[in-house]
C-alpha cells in the first residue's frame, strides 16, 4: 500500500516538475467536505494537478485527505477515520468552464480503535474507489468539484474495517496557486 | 420516428416498472413464510410469554430474576430457546421469550411491519412484568433486538419505579456486514426481496425470504441507533450493560461493539463492558439447528449463559 502511494506521490511530482518546466500548468489547492452514505462527515484538504503535459489538461492527478477527526468525531462519539486518496480523472470539455469527469481513486484507510480490546477488528485497508461529477472553474482563481463514488473495497464484517462504508458525496472548494 | 422513439421509452418504462418490487413463489408449507406455521398463535405465546405461562407468580417468584428476550432480524423466539433450556435446568432465573411484531407468522405480514411494531413486543412484555410486580427484570437482544432494546433505553422507556437491572446484548446490531444495504433505498424497489440461505435445522424458524420494504425498516433502524450513540446514550440509574460479539460475523459488523462501547455510559458516566469472543457465528449463543456445532462453539456458549446467570444472580 506504501508503494502505491510512494509510486502515485513520485509521479504527480515529475509531472508538476515536467508541467513547470515545460507547459502551462494548474495547480489548485483546497478544503474537502465528504459525507458517506448512512455514515460519517469526514472533512480536509485536497490538491488537483492538471497540465497540458496531461493531454491537454483532459487528465487531473490529485491528492486528498479526509478524516472524521474533521468532521463526526469532532462533535460526537463517531469513529476516528482517516482516508488518504491519490487520483486520476478523466475531465470532459476540459477547454470549458464547467466540465464533467470520471477517474480512479486509491489510497489508504485507517479506523482508530482506541483500545486494545478491540485491536481483533481490522482496521487497516487499501482503497480502491471509481468517481463520477462535476467541476467547475470560476472566473477568478477557484474551482469547486461535487462528485459521487463507490469504493470497490468496503467492510465486510471478517477482514475489512466494519466503517468502511461503499458510497460517499464529496464537495471540495480549489484555490489555484498559480493562477490569478 | 420521434413517435417511435418515445413508444420504445415508455415500452421500456413499463417493463422496468412491471419488473419493480417483485414477490417470491410462496410454495412450500415449510417455510415459515408461507404463513402455516406461526409463533404468534396463542399457544406458542402462552409458551414462551413469562406475563402468560406464569399468570399468577408467587412472591418467591417475583424475586427471581427474569430477562427478557429480544430476537434478530427474520429470526423467531428459537432463537433464545437454549438460554431457556439453560435456565430451567439451574433454576436461578426465568425466561421470556419475546416475539417480536411481525415476526413468525407469514411474509406478508412481515412485509407490513414496521421496526417500531418489532419493538412494540419487548415493551408490552416488560410493562405486564412490571405491573405483575417482578422486582429484578433484565433484558436481553440478539442481533436486531440489541438496537431495539437500545431505542427503549434513549427514549426513556423505563420508569423509575421500574428500571431494569441489566441489558445483555450479544452480536448487536449497529453496522451490518453487508454494506449494499445502505444503499436498499435505492437498489430495493428493483430487487424486491432478498434470499437467505439457511441449514435444514433453521428451516421453519426464520424468514426465508427479506422483502425490500423490512430491510430499509431495520436500516432506519440501525442508522438512528448508529447517530444516537454518536450522540451519547446514558443507561437508567442501577442498570448495567454487558455487550458479547463475535469478532468476525458476516452479519453484524463486529465494529458495532465498538460503536457501543463509545457511545453507551452508565448512568454516572462510566464505561459498559464488551467482551469480544472467539467466533465466527452470528449470534453464537443459539447453536440449535446449525451445521457441524464444534465442542468450542458449545463451551463459550455456556460460557456466556454462565456469566449472565452469575450476574443476574450475584
Amino acid at each position: 500500500m506504501r508503494k502505491t502511494l510512494f509510486t502515485a506521490f513520485v509521479i504527480m511530482s515529475i509531472s508538476l516538475l515536467k508541467a513547470q518546466t515545460a507547459t502551462p500548468y494548474e495547480l489548485a489547492v483546497g478544503l474537502r467536505v465528504q459525507k458517506t452514505e448512512q455514515l460519517y462527515w469526514e472533512n480536509g484538504v485536497g490538491a488537483d494537478f492538471t497540465s497540458d503535459f496531461l493531454l491537454h489538461k483532459k487528465i487531473h492527478l490529485k491528492l486528498s485527505y479526509a478524516s472524521s477527526r474533521l468532521g463526526s468525531a469532532m462533535i460526537g462519539n463517531a469513529v476516528r477515520q482517516d482516508n488518504v486518496l491519490v487520483g486520476a480523472d478523466w475531465h470532459f470539455r476540459s477547454d470549458k468552464d464547467f466540465q464533467l469527469f470520471a477517474g480512479l481513486n486509491t489510497g489508504f484507510f485507517h479506523a482508530d480503535m482506541e483500545l486494545p480490546q478491540f485491536d481483533v477488528l481490522p482496521h487497516n485497508s487499501m482503497l480502491l474507489q471509481l468517481e463520477t461529477g462535476l467541476f467547475y472553474k470560476f472566473k477568478f482563481p477557484v474551482a469547486t468539484s461535487l462528485s459521487v463514488a463507490y469504493n470497490v473495497i468496503n467492510g465486510d464484517g471478517v477482514n475489512i474495517p466494519g466503517t468502511l462504508f461503499p458510497v460517499y458525496y464529496q464537495l471540495s472548494v480549489f484555490y489555484y496557486i498559480n493562477k490569478k | 420516428m420521434k413517435k417511435n422513439k418515445i413508444y420504445i421509452i415508455l415500452s421500456f418504462l413499463a417493463v422496468f416498472l412491471a419488473a419493480c418490487n417483485p414477490s417470491p413463489s410462496l410454495d412450500d408449507k415449510t417455510m415459515l413464510d408461507y404463513g402455516q406455521i406461526s409463533y404468534a398463535l396463542p399457544d406458542s405465546l402462552n409458551k414462551h410469554l413469562l406475563s402468560a405461562y406464569l399468570p399468577n407468580p408467587t412472591p418467591s417468584q417475583l424475586n427471581t430474576p427474569v430477562i427478557i428476550c429480544a430476537h434478530g432480524y427474520t429470526a423467531t423466539t428459537f432463537e433464545w430457546d437454549e438460554l431457556r433450556a439453560y435456565a430451567n435446568t439451574k433454576g436461578t432465573f426465568l425466561v421470556s421469550q419475546v416475539l417480536l411484531g411481525g415476526h413468525g407468522r407469514s411474509y406478508q405480514e412481515f412485509k407490513k411491519s414496521s421496526w417500531e411494531d418489532w419493538q412494540s413486543s419487548i415493551t408490552e412484555e416488560y410493562q405486564q412484568l412490571s405491573k405483575k410486580g417482578y422486582k429484578k427484570i433484565y433484558l436481553a437482544g440478539s442481533s436486531t433486538g440489541a438496537p431495539l432494546i437500545v431505542n427503549m433505553i434513549k427514549n426513556n422507556f423505563f420508569k423509575p419505579d421500574s428500571l431494569p437491572k441489566g441489558v445483555f446484548l450479544v452480536d448487536p446490531i449497529i453496522v451490518s456486514s453487508n454494506k449494499t444495504l445502505t444503499l436498499v433505498g435505492l437498489l430495493g424497489p428493483i430487487l424486491g426481496y432478498l434470499t437467505v440461505d439457511m441449514a435444514a435445522g433453521e428451516k421453519g424458524h426464520w424468514y426465508v425470504y427479506r422483502p425490500q420494504e423490512t430491510l430499509k425498516e431495520l436500516m432506519a433502524l440501525i442508522d438512528l441507533t448508529r447517530i444516537d450513540l454518536e450522540k451519547g446514550i446514558y443507561l437508567p440509574v442501577g442498570t448495567t450493560m454487558k455487550v458479547y460479539k463475535s469478532e468476525k460475523d458476516e452479519t453484524a459488523d463486529p465494529v458495532s461493539a465498538f460503536m457501543i462501547y463509545k457511545g453507551m455510559r452508565t448512568s454516572s458516566g462510566g464505561n459498559i463492558e464488551v467482551e469480544m469472543e472467539s467466533s465466527n457465528l452470528h449470534v453464537f449463543t443459539r447453536l440449535e439447528g446449525r451445521d457441524n456445532i464444534t465442542a468450542e462453539q458449545r463451551a463459550l456458549q455456556q460460557k456466556a449463559f454462565a456469566d449472565m446467570e452469575s450476574r443476574m444472580t450475584k
